[in-house]
């Protein structure tokens, strides 16, 4: 009987994992050596949602209809929702799975809250709003997790916003051990061919503490308490994936992959400030201080393009007969949407030095667009650069983030490593960066199932 | 399978596996495929009732307004909004 473990680290980056740091992590090394390690290239956006679920469809963001954690309900002004599993119409691996009969042990995928049956068991991702709700399936398990964790299983840690770096490590450390230790109970306990769970940890740290780990950032300095954090961080993932490995059983193939990368920040666009700046957005009133930009504040006559902030910008055009209060005639909206485009990616530094803004059309970058995109998607400066959705700014560049400290943003590669065993390692097509969507028609192909044909991807075995 | 009638509906399953099932029920006690198939259902929707622990809430379809509002404070502290 075959059987996979996939060990999922949110944000695990390529630099450090396969690079500066592998030589530290004998585990990951080792599995690299056996089978492959390489680079796996993310979707557009490369955030967590909606990236794990187009690993696991194989069907990108536009197919999905997903764009990231809120998306547009319709077109009026307030219609941005956060998303949730009810929104994956999408085959996921395990529903191919269960339809072959074969079981599957999930813990902490993202996007998976509410959880819906399977042949299995699943523990939903870390939106899940308490541990009060039925976040489990079957909804039993919730109550063996605790004690699988060896104590308390945490979905995601809170407080994240804090300057007070000593608990947040405390808290990240703590969630990833319970994670890891409940994970591995389950797999000693429960029958399974396949088996996955995504840790946060990575992804909450690197957030956290970049500036002091990486003598790159503009903020680093050399000697603080702090210097070693990251570096550790990964050791300890590092022991956690072998003896996850050792968990699994003999035979059991171990796949390492991570949704996207993380690399330095340096500043964020305040992108309706620019819009402001340009003409192409208008308020009511202006605000005296640093304001979060809401439908109401917004002169909707006047307006013809509003942005959203996040680690990329989107941004959203208002179009006569589309949006309530449309000021963008349908013919002038394709040139608007050039111009603009040309605009930010035209928008230096505060000195005008060029940044490398790259703005997408939808329709450029999916093979479909489902439910309501962007108009735009922009990467400041290639997301060497945020976006900063707030106004009353009274300027287009913030050396920090505006919703509070963060060092790093996301790289587009993240980290793709996998022994599949046996005559498959023999066979492996081999590649510097594998793509986002090879990871389910691959692991379809491990338990012998051709990848349908709505998967985009390429089985590397 | 049955017709629909007010407390019964009818389910489509494949050929194959409808015949697969009736040669498995040969002998078995279940007088029908629907007999079976109404058993083996029953017997899954059961599962979560026999479990140790009482359910304490239901998972709601979409979110409530206030694990929305939590969610939306959730992500702007993480970074992604």
């Amino acid at each position: 009987m075959k059987r996979l473990v996939v060990i999922g680290l949110d944000c695990l980056t390529p630099q450090w994992a396969l690079e500066s740091w592998l030589d530290d992590m004998p585990n990951l090394k080792a599995l690299a050596a056996r089978g492959v390690g390489a680079r796996l290239h993310s979707t557009s956006p490369p955030i967590t949602v909606p990236a794990w679920t187009a690993m696991l469809t194989s069907q990108d963001p536009g197919m999905l209809g997903v764009y990231g954690f809120r998306n547009r309900m319709s077109y009026e002004y307030d219609s941005l929702q956060v998303t949730n599993a009810t929104a994956v119409k999408a085959r996921t691996v395990w529903n191919h799975l269960s339809r072959n009969r074969l079981k599957s042990l999930l813990v902490g995928i993202p996007q998976t809250y509410p959880p819906k049956p399977l042949n299995g068991i699943m523990v939903s991702g870390f939106m899940t709003p308490s541990k009060d709700v039925t976040f489990t399936y079957p909804e039993g398990v919730r109550g063996v997790l605790d004690a699988a964790a060896g104590g308390e299983y945490v979905i995601d840690v809170k407080h994240f916003r804090t300057e007070d770096k000593a608990a947040l490590l405390e808290s990240v450390k703590k969630m990833t051990t319970a994670r890891f230790r409940a994970f591995r109970a389950l797999l000693r306990a429960e029958e399974f061919d396949f088996a996955m769970m995504v840790e946060m940890g990575p992804d909450r740290l690197q957030h956290g503490f970049w500036r002091f780990c990486d003598p790159t950032h503009r903020l680093y300095e050399p000697g603080n308490p702090f210097e070693n954090v990251l570096h550790d961080y990964y050791v300890s993932l590092d022991e956690e994936i072998g003896k996850t490995g050792e968990a699994a059983g003999e035979g059991a193939s171990v796949m390492v992959v991570s949704d996207h990368g993380a690399k330095a920040m340096e500043g964020a666009i305040c992108i309706n400030e620019w819009l402001q700046e340009q003409g192409y957005l208008k308020l009511k009133e202006q605000p005296e201080k640093r304001t979060r930009l809401t439908p109401n504040m917004i002169d909707w006559q006047n307006t013809r393009a509003w942005g959203e902030g996040g680690y990329y910008g989107r941004l959203f055009m208002n179009v006569e007969g589309r949006e309530p209060q449309g000021a963008i005639p349908p013919g002038a909206y394709e040139s608007m949407r050039r111009e603009i485009q040309e605009g930010l990616e035209s928008l230096g530094d505060e000195e005008g030095k060029p940044i490398g803004t790259r703005v997408f059309r939808p329709e450029d970058i999916y093979r479909e667009v489902k439910n309501i995109a962007p108009d735009l998607i922009v990467y400041f400066g290639d997301l060497n650069w945020r976006s900063a959705g707030s106004v009353g700014i009274g300027a287009n560049h913030l050396r920090e983030n505006d919703t509070g400290p963060d060092d790093a943003n996301h790289l587009p590669d993240g980290v793709f490593a996998w022994d599949p065993g046996g005559a498959a390692a023999a066979s492996l097509r081999r590649e510097e960066r594998y793509r986002i969507y090879d990871v389910a028609p691959s692991i379809l192909r491990f338990f012998g199932l051709d990848a349908p044909e709505d998967m985009i991807g390429q089985s590397i075995i | 399978m049955a017709g629909q009638t007010p407390d019964m509906v009818t389910l489509k399953i494949p050929r194959p596996l409808y015949e697969r099932v009736q040669q498995l029920i040969e002998g078995t006690g279940f007088r029908s495929v629907t007999e079976f198939a109404t058993y083996v259902l029953r017997d899954l929707a059961a599962q979560p009732a026999l479990e140790k622990r009482p359910a304490r809430k239901k998972a709601p379809a979409r979110m409530t307004a206030a694990e929305l509002k939590a969610a939306r404070q959730r992500l702007r502290e993480l970074g992604y909004l």
